[in-house]
């Protein structure tokens, strides 16, 4: 049940920007095409960030039933403990996300290849990784769900303008597309467009897949360390 | 099988939680160990089960360096929190296997070991329902069992019994002995029940601001308080003749007097009491009742503690952080509503925006009767609750409490002196009204002449500390009159306002004061 909701609001998002927009794609200078086929890569990549962003929730709720602690005075890794939550958040959005690609082909978004559709979706795993990493670490840093909750959606939202999902690039003022090249939904979501549009390799791509990797291992480490630090 | 050695814990925030403490258990015994909230026992036991690092010092358990080998230490433990560490939405017997699997133990050991505790701990039957069907005597049983999975030689409770009922807790307390005297399990048990330490434990450790006051057996505790107490009623008024023959007696170490009852402290109460009644009818002096006390571990806790549970110094490192952080908030508050100045400069703000003096005055007194009764509340609770840093804390605690028992003075005072107030003004709200009137002509400037009455009324209230502490009169009344002079000299309404009250001039911040605090 919770999960379908997860993946109705994606798909709302996807109705509402691509009817809010749709104009925007007879400017001059947009790509070709219709704004929904452009928007497409955005609705994914907001679908890992909204499945992603508050895995530090439950987090924060499993230390206050005391279930983290009973896990850390075991022997258990710390890396598989950060891991396992991590992963798990990681695979509930891919299939979310390959359930809304599904509908989406559906009602006629263009996507050129399905090879290039099933490596989205490595995009997708790096990503949530990354952002649950980050969710996660701020949540034992925080300790409280509020703030873990603000700071979510201040990291998701302006992310998410601070990137080519809702308008290209070249519509940007200079000093947001300076902020781009740092914005790891950027590179996510410009390789997810390259993908669907059938570019699969490309010397930008394999650039935009080793940042998302630094990206996921960096923010996986720092967990690591704050669950490792956490009963200072 | 427990040991540390001049183990210290500062945390960033400066709060030094643990101070040299250097404790030694042996294998096979139950340990208990007592201290108030704050004293550092969670933060022993967190450095003890490798959740935390000591800032010097070393500790062992089971023989292996818990900063150097944690994953060896973390094999030999088990640990049940405060709260029950069992996954909710999991049956009771998956909770048992997922923690075997932490322990990489493998399948046909973890089923066994599981089949094992679900008998030992009666939960068979339930053993496939969600834990969120479980009560919470068979949530704690199911948590014990969990810690219990790799067959550790040790296992931390760190309150296990905290809100069960009184049939689940003798329950756990059976389990707790068997676990003990059957497995040999070393049991370091922390807890906040007197009883339930004197119970069960082989030896008990008081911990009281992170160093170690005693440790020793609850029997050898207990005798190292004064002994036992006698207590006589006596008939007819001879209490003054019975103590003077029974001072006279050589094994009377101490004598008490309340009414007619007269306490008197032996070191063996049953064998001196027959020797003592012997006494006092030679003496032609009746004994009417008789009993005989022994010192509870309560007697020990204060004495070594150097304060109650209810008082504890700041409470809280015991409790989980959230806990910490949301209370917080709360400790402000309950100081604020007790220090009438700060609740003054609160309302002042308050009014400020609101306008009118009444409006003002009404509000800090309904902020002040709020803040009050959450102060009351915090005074209750604050055992569990209430957690500013701790050093520091003590010694505001503490002030904030005298200023307390000093309100009760006032209010005992200013009960007295109301009538003789209403004789002069024949009403006792009149000084307010006229302070409320003055202050309209100018709701800003009356806001700010009110602050300096909260101000004024702070000092006042102080004065009688000085009296509780027995500083000369003269030298008092010198401050009072400097205090009184001093807010003439400041402000024109209370000038009035002393005109009309003579001498109480003092009394309407009293009661404006009290207005918060004493509801």
């Amino acid at each position: 049940m919770w999960a379908l909701f997860t993946i109705v609001q994606p798909l709302i998002w996807l109705l509402i920007f691509g009817q809010l927009f749709k104009n925007m794609a007879s400017l001059p200078g947009f790509p070709s095409g219709r704004y929904m086929d452009f928007f497409m890569p955005g609705a994914i990549i907001m679908t890992v960030l909204f499945g992603t962003s508050w895995s530090g929730v439950s987090l924060l709720r499993e230390i206050n039933f005391g279930t983290v602690e009973k896990m850390l005075v075991t022997p258990v890794s710390r890396i598989a403990i950060v891991m396992s939550r991590v992963i798990h958040a990681a695979v509930t959005v891919i299939f979310q996300c390959l359930i809304i690609l599904i509908i989406a082909l559906i009602f006629g978004v263009k996507v050129s290849g399905f090879s290039g559709a099933l490596l989205s979706l490595v995009i997708v795993f790096l990503l949530s990784v990354g952002f649950s990493g980050i969710s996660n670490g701020l949540a034992i840093w925080l300790k409280r769900e509020e703030p873990l909750v603000v700071i979510g959606n201040m990291m998701t939202l302006p992310l998410m303008f601070f990137s080519s999902a809702m308008v290209p690039k070249s519509f940007m003022p200079e000093w947001i597309r300076v902020i781009t090249m740092i914005n790891p939904i950027d590179y996510a979501v410009e390789a997810t467009r390259s993908f669907y549009s059938g570019v699969i390799t490309s010397e930008a791509v394999l650039f935009q897949i080793v940042f998302l990797i630094i990206f996921a291992l960096a923010s996986v480490s720092w967990a690591t360390e704050m669950f490792i630090n956490q009963g200072e | 099988m427990i040991k540390t050695e001049n183990l210290s814990k500062e945390y960033a925030s400066g709060t030094k939680a643990l101070e040299n403490l250097s404790i030694h258990v042996e294998g096979g015994e139950i340990f208990g160990f007592l201290g108030p909230n704050g004293a550092g026992k969670s933060t022993t036991i967190k450095i003890l089960t490798t959740l935390s690092h000591p800032s010097s010092g070393v500790a062992w358990v089971n023989g292996y360096n818990v900063i150097t080998e944690p994953n060896k230490v973390r094999g030999s433990i088990g640990y049940v929190a405060q709260e029950a560490g069992v996954d909710y939405f999991l049956t009771g017997r998956e909770n048992l296997v997922l923690q075997g699997r932490m322990y990489r133990m493998d399948k046909r050991a973890i089923n066994s070991r599981v089949g094992e505790l679900l008998e030992l701990f009666e939960l068979k039957d339930n053993a496939d329902a969600l834990v969120s069907t479980y009560s919470g005597g068979m949530r704690r049983k199911l948590d014990i069992a969990t810690a219990l999975i790799h067959n550790p030689r040790i296992i931390f409770l760190d309150e296990p019994t905290l809100g069960l009922d009184p049939h689940s807790r003798s329950s756990l307390w059976d389990y707790i002995r068997i676990l003990n005297k059957e497995l040999k399990v070393t049991i370091f048990l922390t807890t906040h029940y007197l009883d339930e330490a004197d119970k069960l434990s082989n030896r008990i450790g008081i911990l009281h601001k992170g160093s170690m006051k005693i440790v020793d057996t609850p029997e050898a505790l207990k005798d190292s308080i004064k002994g036992d107490s006698v207590n006589f009623s006596l008939k007819g008024k001879v209490k003054e003749k019975a103590i003077a023959i029974l001072k006279s007696n050589s094994i009377v170490k101490d004598i008490l007097c309340e009414d007619e009852h007269v306490r008197v402290y032996v070191n063996n109460g049953s064998e001196a009491i027959t020797g003592l009644i012997k006494l006092l009818t030679q003496h032609n002096i009746e004994v009417t009742s008789l009993s005989i006390s022994r010192p509870t571990l309560d007697d020990v806790y204060l004495k070594y503690s150097g304060a109650s549970f209810k008082e504890g110094d700041g409470g809280g490192d015991s409790n989980p952080w959230w806990a910490q952080w949301a209370k917080k908030g709360w400790g402000k508050n309950w100081k604020g509503g007790e220090e009438s100045k700060e609740g003054g400069q609160e309302g002042q703000e308050e009014g400020k925006s609101e306008g009118g003096d009444w409006q003002k005055w009404a509000a800090s007194n309904e902020q002040g009767a709020s803040s009050g009764e959450q102060g009351a509340w915090s005074e209750e609770d604050k055992k569990s609750w209430w957690n500013p840093e701790q050093s520091e804390d003590e010694s505001q605690n503490q002030a904030v409490r005298s200023e307390k028992t000093e309100d009760a003075a006032d209010i005992v005072e200013s009960s007295v002196i109301s009538p003789d107030n209403e004789g002069n003004n024949g009403n006792k709200e009149e000084p307010w009204k006229k302070w409320q009137n003055s202050g309209n002509q100018d709701w800003q400037g009356g806001g700010e002449d009110w602050q300096k009455w909260a101000n004024a009324g702070a000092t006042v209230s102080t004065v009688p500390e000085a009296d509780q502490l027995a500083v000369s009169s003269k030298q008092e009344a010198d401050e009072k009159s400097e205090v009184r002079s001093q807010k003439t000299e400041d402000l024109e309404t209370p000038a009035v306002v002393s005109q009309v009250d003579g001498i109480k001039a003092e009394e309407p911040w009293k009661k404006w004061d009290k207005g918060g605090s004493k509801v």
